[in-house]
């Protein structure tokens, strides 16, 4: 059964959204990440508008986060504090990147560096999380090497302890300097805005050896950032560029929905580095293919764009 | 409905001979985009008077115009970039061309080019000022538009019936362009288009389309406070059907 979106202006199968919407909901149930990083490119993929694509995944990102940074919120496992910084630093670069974006397209370079985002964040994110996860299952099967000096504590004050303007964060139990979670935010909210994924797997990781989180507040603080950004984020497509899909989120959102149930039962049955190992491969795989559309040679050698007359303008 | 439009293009007909004449009248005035929508098919009847064995017919349906700006990629640092812009104003989005017998067989390339029948007349007029040779950028545009049905020919696709009556099929792709359609009819003798009509129509957005389209755009601000909204309330909804365990 096909349905017309009324902005994406094209005419697609229902099933396949909502199949979509199912499928990256249930990898991202069982592997806890926001999904964007996949659904952004499926949807180029199946002839959405990169323009519309990247701002309707962030409006469904907004659904998919909204319920997880609820529970997180009661359960206080989400420092807010840190959550407003970073949101200050989001808000700021989703701004910022909106206007990169219209300007972008304007120069009819947006899908190229849509493409060049994503190959770059997918590979070094995906290599960074192959090579971890492949050391812990290592380490598993050899205990006796089990003792490494990794993250205990004393390691030595770095570069970050060095930056002014520090502020006490009780819940992370910290006491930082705010430049960093404001660069990180602000540098989150422009990817938000430019490849139309939540960020989280950029923020996990910064907030963990950047800022030096402990891991209990780290999930909820970061849904608690991408559930803002990315509602601002939408808030500015729609007001300014008029690229938000209503239609496709909604579908997309009741197939993640569904999904996310499943694959969060069936990630219950998986060993935690098989599961990153295997979210890394995935990561790598969306990457290679990016990839390789940028450097094959390709079928048409002219691109034909909309010019002028169009919304963005 | 359709017999009532044969029956008045009947009575003009029998009025004394004159010159060769044409006429059109298109099966719908409107066509609407609903959410179910994924193509559809347009008849365009018409009749003509004084036609002899010879004479074929050619009907081009033109949709709303676009500007375009189409891109050459090039190779840079291993990967391929677009460059070498070239823009194009109120070209065609939609641009059909049906005729009773393949239209290279009816007239000729300067025949057509005269009376501004073909996509490439269209694209030479558009194109911003230059030097170049742009014939490759023309093949882009037309190849672009080919791809997702929006430029077609059929060769074959005005069929004559009895009496001087003709009935020409165009499609409307999944992807048909909103804005307004002309439908030129021509009927050709020796290579020369003897008597021509236009009649025209309007592609519109119709239901759900419509509302969802005209909020989007009549009310940008509060549309996106509306789809964040909804997606906050779909995620809280979410989490009360399935998260309480």
């Amino acid at each position: 059964m096909q349905i017309y979106l009324p902005i994406a202006e094209i005419s697609v199968n229902i099933f396949l959204l909502l199949g979509l919407g199912a499928g990256v909901g249930f990898l991202s149930g069982m592997f806890g990440v926001g999904g964007g990083f996949l659904m952004t490119p499926l949807l180029m993929f199946i002839g959405i508008p990169p323009a519309v694509a990247v701002s309707t995944e962030a409006n469904q990102i907004v659904a998919s986060s909204a319920s997880g940074a609820l529970a997180h919120w009661r359960r206080k496992t989400l420092d807010p504090k840190m959550g407003l910084l970073l949101l200050i630093g989001g808000s700021a670069g989703s701004i910022f990147g909106v206007q990169l974006f219209s300007f972008l397209r304007g120069l009819g370079q947006i899908d190229l560096i849509i493409s060049l985002s994503y190959v770059s964040f997918l590979g070094i994110i995906g290599g960074l999380m192959l090579i971890e996860s492949v050391r812990a299952i290592m380490r598993r099967r050899h205990p006796e090497q089990r003792r490494e000096g990794g993250r205990t504590g004393h390691r030595k004050r770095g570069w970050i302890d060095a930056l002014p303007f520090k502020m006490r964060f009780p819940r992370s139990g910290l006491y930082i300097s705010v430049i960093p979670p404001i660069a990180i935010g602000f540098f989150v909210g422009t990817l938000a805005a430019i490849m139309g994924v939540g960020g989280g797997f950029v923020m996990v990781p910064a907030m963990i050896y950047i800022l030096r989180m402990p891991t209990s507040v780290v999930v909820g603080t970061s849904l608690f950032q991408i559930l803002f950004v990315t509602a601002l984020t939408t808030f500015l497509q729609a007001a300014q560029n008029q690229t938000v899909d209503v239609v496709l989120a909604m579908l997309l959102t009741v197939g993640g929905v569904i999904g996310a149930q499943f694959g969060a039962r069936a990630g219950r049955h998986v060993k935690g580095e098989e599961l990153r190992a295997l979210l890394a491969f995935m990561v790598l795989a969306v990457c290679l293919k990016l990839g390789w559309d940028l450097v094959i040679t390709p079928a048409d050698m002219f691109v034909v764009l909309p010019h002028g007359g169009e919304a963005a303008h | 409905m359709l017999i009532a439009l044969l029956a008045t293009l009947l009575t003009q007909q029998a009025v004394p001979q004159e010159a060769p004449q044409i006429m059109a009248a298109l099966t719908h005035e409107t066509v609407e985009i609903r959410e179910d929508f994924a193509g559809t098919e347009l008849i365009l009847y018409g009749a003509t008077r004084g036609l002899t064995i010879q004479d074929e017919i050619v009907v081009v349906l033109r949709g709303p115009d676009q500007d375009l700006r189409v891109m050459q990629k090039q190779r840079s640092f291993g990967i391929w970039v677009n460059a070498q812009a070239q823009e194009f104003d109120a070209v065609p989005a939609y641009y059909t061309i049906a005729s009773s017998r393949p239209i290279e067989e009816i007239a000729s390339q300067e025949a057509l080019v005269r009376n501004g029948i073909g996509l490439a007349q269209l694209l030479d007029e558009s194109a911003s000022q230059t030097e170049m040779d742009l014939s490759d950028y023309f093949a882009a545009v037309e190849r672009a538009g080919a791809r997702n049905a929006l430029y077609t020919a059929a060769p074959h696709g005005v069929e004559v019936l009895d009496g001087g009556l003709f009935r020409a099929t165009l499609a409307l792709p999944p992807r048909t362009p909103v804005g307004n359609y002309t439908a030129e009819v021509y009927l050709f003798r020796e290579g020369r288009p003897i008597a021509s009509r236009s009649t025209s129509m309007r592609v519109e957005k119709a239901g759900i389309e419509r509302v969802v389209y005209e909020f989007a755009h009549g009310a940008p601000i509060l549309y996106g406070l509306f789809c964040v909204a909804l997606a906050m309330l779909a995620g809280y909804a979410a989490a009360a059907l399935f998260g309480r365990r």
